[in-house]
Formats: structure tokens, C-alpha cells, sequence
């Protein structure tokens, strides 16, 4: 009954719950499309690093011949796949790649600092799927001395396809070694990412490291899933594993490999040290700003909510002045306190309930518009939200945050003025006009 | 006394309006006996519904004690005066003050879902039962709205009566109704006391509405100055209106 009260007493003031009903809507349809965008970001970078410069969880590592000086290797890759195949028997496949930081130079002079991953072009055709050739063919990486960039570091480079660059980078052995490649393809930009990265021929990039067939870059191993929670586990499985084999292992540190040479260098051990990492370490240079999205919705929905909130507040002020007599009566025959005021948070909740659950269904309606606009997004967009077109992706589990969370704002608003509605006294009913 | 259901000693109530201390009542007792019909009477101000707030619960005496089927009242907590309320007493008010947004039935039906005692079978019937003997059985889907005065106030005093209370007050129950209609509450009120033995005490102006009751408290400046038979005490009141005209009458 005290439900059945707060829902007709919403009803009884059409306008004055549809103007708060529809603030709060708008509310849940800002939070929502934002989450929706982060949610959006965030698997374009799951499916691009996956298959870009990342497996679910990675075995790599750094090898040194001095102190000073580091490769990106993992030597007598072999025996460790052996390890991790044990400590990890339920996993999909174990790619490897070759990988590599260098300074690269165009005939031109110009330079630029980026990743070199070692593929073998013919066993990669999730690759094939994820990038969008601009210029060139991709399966030329077959070729020896050939390698692929993305259009900026291109641009960059002032660079087309069929231009020669030169790669310089140290060896295991300690000294600078060069390369000369070719052009082959130019991939459309992949957001953030196609800044650090490129696809270079694996056997050039043997060539590059002087390295042996017993030593690749990094043991990309595919689990089936992206779930962070579970990929840590297996992290421990692999790192307990390793260890009790006899590997040196680095300390977890989340970042993408080609940030960790100066740490590396500046510490004093030689040899072979291996490093695990999940594929969100690996883009952690990019996954801030799927943080940021997602804290932009609750900071943005937060901002709104309180003006709405604001509003909320006065307008049930301003009922309970208008319902005195009638909270007095209520009181008076016998109603207690704490009823009185779970009658008001019910109004409050109902409010919430209903209007998050419009504002729900609109932000669905809006995402579904949105991704059919195919809406181009301005280079700076493209950059951070790493994709040329603007996606809204909804999720259940954000949207139901999202109705939770402001319903759970909402009622905790109407706590106070639910306080003091139960704090009228039941004399109150007697007064009257007139 | 065993037998009153109302007893009230050496009371006094005063109201401060900032500095200023105001005497509502200066030392009233007063006992009412179980099934009484009482009407509480007295001009504007004398302190009549300071005195039925006493009795209902809604409020505290300064001094004095007041007992309501054998509780004293100052000893009880919020939350038992607010039990007393629901168990013991029924209301009716000069305004009816009947839930808008609920109907007829629901407004009657409401304070036995406070007491959550009763299933809705029985709730049900009880109610239909009610409605039937207030006359407003044909309304009961109707919201308040939708009714007249009188048709309003039957509704309040089947509210009053659905929990089966000892007690049932009424602060000028007939004063936003024309006479006729209001003699006929007062007749349903009379019907039901005698049918149910429930104590009723109302507070009245008119002196058609007093003489229903059977005994009148007189009011006057916050003292009882006669607890009288309705005869005698319709005579006061007409000698009493000639000489000083009393103020918000009907
Ligand atoms: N809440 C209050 N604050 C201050 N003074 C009050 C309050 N309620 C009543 N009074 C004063 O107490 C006295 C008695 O008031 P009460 O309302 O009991 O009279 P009444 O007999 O019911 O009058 P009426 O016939 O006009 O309803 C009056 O002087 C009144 O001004
Ligand atoms: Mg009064």
C-alpha cells in the first residue's frame, strides 16, 4: 500500500514527475552512451592488440649480453614452450613472433622510433582481417627485406610503397647492426596503436637481430579469452611454472615491452630474463583511455545528477509541505515513522527505477542510430577512441550499472526530505484551512 | 476508576509561541465512561482540540496525566503512542482528510494493512461491511475526489471504525457540512455507538449537533466549567450565543 501511495502520488503530479523523470532519463542516456564508446574503445583495442602485438598472455623476455644492452628475445624458445604447454594444458595455440625496437630512417633522412613485429605472413590471417591495406599487398611481407607501416609513421617518413628505409638496431651481441627493406603495404591507422607498431618480414628481422632459429621475440599464447581475471591465473600458473624450470623472471610490470629497455639496461644482471603479461599490459599505453571514457561517463552522469538531484530534492520539498495534512492524518491513525519514510524513499526509488529504465531504453534506441549513421570521427577522435567511425557499443552489464547506480543516487536524494516527511507530526492532520 | 476508558487529571497545556507561554488548558479532569456518547463543547479557543489531541495521542499534556484505556500516556514511546493510535482509537476530521490518490476502499482498507493482522479475504469483507452500514458501499471504487462532503465523511468514519477501535474521536466532524447532512453523520455516529458500544467524543459548535450527545463537557477558557445532559447544555449554548456570538462557527 505505501508503494501503491508513493506510485499515485508520482501520477497525481503528471508534470512535475515527467520534468524530473526525463532529467534523470537524459541522465542515464548520457552515462550510457559514454559507456557505450569506452565499451566501443575498448574492443577495437582487445581485437586489435590481440592480433596486432599481443596473445591473450604473452611468455617473452630480454637478453643480455652486457648490462647496458638489451634484445627482445627469448632464447631456446623451444624448451619453454615445452614449460608453459605443461603448466597450461588447456590452451588454444602459442604463436611466435618476432619483435623489435629500432630507429628507422627514410632515404629522405627523416627518422622515427617504432615496434617491428617478425611475422610469418602466411600464418596469420587473423592479421589479413583486422587490417585495412591502404596501398601495396600485405602477403608481399613474404618477401625477405620487406615490411608493412601504418599510413602515419609513413606520412611520417615521407614514404610510399616501393620506397627503401634503413633499420638500425642492437644485437644481442652487443653492436649496432642495419637492415635495408622495402615498403611492401600501407595499412589505414588503427588509432593510437599504429603509432608503435609495424610488420616487418620474420626472417629479416632474424637477419636484423642476428638471431638463430633456436630464438624468437615473444611466445603469444591464445586462451579463448580475454577475461583479465582468468588470464591472471594463468600468468601465475606460468610464472610458478618457469620459475620452478629454472627461468629468471622479471617482475610484473604492465607496460608494453618496448617501454621496459630502460628499466632493463639499467639493471645489472646478464643473460636471459623472461617476462609475462596479458594482452592489456602490452596496449597499456593505450588503455588509459578507456579508463578515461569510463570515468568521464560516471564524473559526467555524477555532475548531472547532482543539478538533477538538485531538483529532485526541491520538488519533493515541495510535495511534503503540499501532502502535511496528509502525512499528519497517515501518522495519526497509526502509521509509523519508519513506514512514512519508506513510503517517500519509495517514490524516490520508483522515480529512479522508471525513468533509468526510459533513459535505458532510449540510450539503446540512440546506439542503434548512432552505429547506423556511420559517423566519420575528426582525426583527433580517431586517435584516441582508435577507430575512423564513431561506436557505440551497449552492454547489459554497463546498463544495468547504470540503472543501478543513478536509481541508488536518486533514492539516496530522497533520504533527506523521506526524513523529514517521517518527522512531521501527527498533529498536523488536525490543522485545516479555513 | 475501572470502568473509564478515558481519564484525565489536573492537565495542563501550554503552547509557546516564542517567548510568550499560551494556556490551552488550566487544569482539566475529566473521566469517560466505556460506550459514553460525549460531545465536547465551548467557543473558539476554549481549548477543545487541544483536549481531543490529548486523548487521541497526537499530543503531550505539560502537566497532568492523561490515560487512554488504561496507559498513561506520558509514559509511552513514540513508537507505542503511534501503536495506541492504530489499535485503540479511530479519527475522524473536520476535513475528512481521506488519502486523494487512493480509492474508497483503500482508504478504509489502510489502517488494517497497517495492523497487518488480517488476511485480504477478511480485510475485504470487513471493509464491504462497513462501507455497506456508512451507506457508500456503491462507491467504493471511487477516489475521494469524486464524492460529496457528507459522502466524504461517511467514508472517514468507516475508516475510523474498520480496525474496531475503543475509542473514536472527532474534532468537529460536522462542520464543513451543511446541517442536514451533518445531523446525519451525527446520527450514523449515534447508530454505531449503540450498535458497537465504541466510546465516541466529538467536539461541536452547534448546538443541533450537541444535543445528540449523551452528556456535553463545557469548555471555557481552557477549564471544564460542566459535564451536563444535552438538554441543559444546547440551552447554555443558546444563552451563550445571544450574549458573546462565538467566532468560526460553521
Ligand atoms: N499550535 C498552537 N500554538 C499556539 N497556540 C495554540 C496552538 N493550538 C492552539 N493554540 C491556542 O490554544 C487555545 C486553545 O485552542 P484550541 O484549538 O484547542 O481551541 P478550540 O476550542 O478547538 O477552538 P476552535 O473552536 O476555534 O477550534 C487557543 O488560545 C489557541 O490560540
Ligand atoms: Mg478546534
Amino acid at each position: 500500500m505505501t508503494f501503491l501511495i508513493a506510485f499515485r502520488s508520482l501520477l497525481q503530479h503528471k508534470r512535475r514527475t515527467f520534468v524530473l523523470g526525463a532529467a534523470v532519463a537524459f541522465v542515464t542516456v548520457v552515462m550510457l552512451t559514454l559507456l557505450g564508446i569506452a565499451e566501443g574503445m575498448n574492443r577495437t583495442l582487445i581485437e586489435s592488440s590481440t592480433t596486432l602485438m599481443s596473445g591473450h598472455v604473452n611468455v617473452a623476455g630480454f637478453y643480455k649480453v652486457t648490462a647496458g644492452q638489451a634484445a627482445p628475445v627469448v632464447t631456446h624458445y623451444k624448451q619453454v614452450v615445452e614449460v608453459i604447454r605443461q603448466a597450461v594444458p588447456e590452451l588454444k595455440y602459442i604463436a611466435q613472433r618476432g619483435r623489435g625496437w629500432a630507429k628507422i630512417t627514410s632515404d629522405g633522412g627523416t627518422n622515427k622510433m617504432f615496434g617491428l613485429t617478425g611475422i610469418d605472413v602466411k600464418n596469420e590471417k587473423g592479421l589479413a582481417a583486422v587490417l585495412k591495406i591502404k596501398e601495396g599487398k600485405l602477403e608481399d611481407l613474404a618477401k625477405p627485406g620487406s615490411i608493412m607501416l601504418f599510413e602515419d609513421q609513413a606520412r611520417d617518413l615521407e614514404v610510399k610503397v616501393g620506397d627503401a628505409l634503413t633499420i638500425q638496431a642492437p644485437t644481442p651481441r652487443g653492436v649496432n647492426n642495419t637492415l635495408d627493406v622495402t615498403v611492401v603495404a600501407i595499412a589505414n591507422n588503427m588509432g593510437m596503436m599504429s603509432q608503435f607498431s609495424s610488420f616487418i618480414n620474420e626472417a629479416s628481422l632474424r637477419q636484423l637481430y642476428q638471431l638463430n632459429d633456436e630464438t624468437t621475440g615473444a611466445l603469444m599464447i591464445y586462451m579463448g579469452t580475454t577475461d583479465l581475471v582468468q588470464l591472471k591465473k594463468v600468468e601465475d600458473k606460468l610464472r610458478e611454472a618457469l620459475g620452478k624450470s629454472g627461468y629468471q623472471i622479471l617482475e610484473e610490470d604492465p607496460r608494453a615491452f618496448f617501454f621496459k629497455f630502460e628499466n632493463v639496461t639499467r639493471e645489472a644482471w646478464t643473460g636471459q630474463k623472461l617476462d609475462i603479461t596479458n594482452w592489456r599490459d602490452e596496449v597499456n599505453f593505450v588503455s588509459w583511455t578507456v579508463d578515461l571514457m569510463n570515468a568521464l561517463a560516471f564524473f559526467l552522469a555524477f555532475v548531472f545528477l547532482s543539478v538533477v538531484g538538485i531538483g529532485i530534492m526541491i520538488v519533493m520539498w515541495i510535495s511534503i509541505r503540499e501532502r502535511t495534512r496528509e502525512i499528519g492524518t497517515l501518522r495519526a491513525i497509526g502509521m509509523q515513522r519508519g513506514r512514512v519514510m519508506r513510503m517517500f524513499l519509495a517514490e524516490g526509488f520508483l522515480l529512479g527505477v522508471l525513468s533509468t529504465t526510459a533513459g535505458a531504453l532510449f540510450g539503446l534506441v540512440l546506439a542503434v542510430v548512432i552505429n547506423g549513421a556511420d559517423v566519420t570521427l575528426p582525426q583527433g577522435f580517431q586517435f584516441i577512441l582508435m577507430s575512423d567511425h564513431l561506436k557505440v557499443v551497449p552492454t547489459v552489464a554497463w546498463t544495468l550499472v547504470a540503472v543501478v547506480f543513478i536509481t541508488a543516487v536518486i533514492t539516496g536524494i530522497s533520504l533527506l526530505p523521506s526524513f523529514i516527511a517521517a518527522r512531521l507530526k501527527p498533529v498536523t492532520a488536525m490543522q485545516h484551512v479555513g | 476508576m475501572p470502568n473509564s476508558i478515558v481519564s484525565i487529571r489536573d492537565v495542563v497545556k501550554e503552547y509557546s509561541l516564542g517567548k510568550v507561554v499560551v494556556p490551552a488548558l488550566r487544569g482539566v479532569s475529566l473521566e469517560v465512561e466505556r460506550g459514553e456518547f460525549i460531545s465536547i463543547a465551548g467557543p473558539s479557543g476554549s481549548g477543545k482540540t487541544t483536549l481531543l489531541n490529548l486523548i487521541g495521542c497526537v499530543d503531550t499534556a505539560t502537566r497532568g496525566t492523561v490515560e487512554v484505556a488504561g496507559k498513561n500516556t506520558s509514559a509511552l514511546s513514540e513508537r507505542q503512542l503511534t501503536q495506541l493510535r492504530l489499535d485503540t482509537l479511530g479519527f475522524i476530521f473536520q476535513s475528512f482528510n481521506l488519502v486523494a490518490v487512493l480509492t474508497v476502499f483503500q482508504n478504509v482498507e489502510l489502517p488494517l494493512l497497517l495492523q497487518n493482522k488480517l488476511g485480504s479475504g477478511e480485510r475485504k469483507k470487513r471493509v464491504m461491511e462497513l462501507l455497506t452500514a456508512v451507506g457508500i458501499d456503491t462507491h467504493a471504487q471511487h477516489r475521494p475526489s469524486e464524492l460529496s462532503g457528507g459522502q466524504r465523511q461517511r467514508v472517514a468514519i468507516a475508516r475510523a471504525l474498520v480496525t474496531e477501535p475503543q475509542i473514536v474521536l472527532a474534532d468537529e466532524p460536522t462542520a464543513n457540512l451543511d446541517s442536514a447532512t451533518g445531523e446525519a453523520i451525527i446520527d450514523l455516529m449515534k447508530d454505531l455507538n449503540q450498535k458497537k458500544g465504541i466510546t465516541f467524543i466529538f467536539s461541536t459548535h452547534d448546538h443541533r449537533v450537541m444535543k445528540h450527545a449523551d452528556s456535553v463537557v463545557r469548555l471555557a477558557d481552557g477549564k471544564i466549567i460542566g459535564k451536563e445532559s444535552a438538554d441543559a447544555a444546547v440551552q447554555a449554548a443558546l444563552t451563550s450565543a445571544a450574549g458573546r456570538s462565538p467566532v468560526g462557527a460553521h
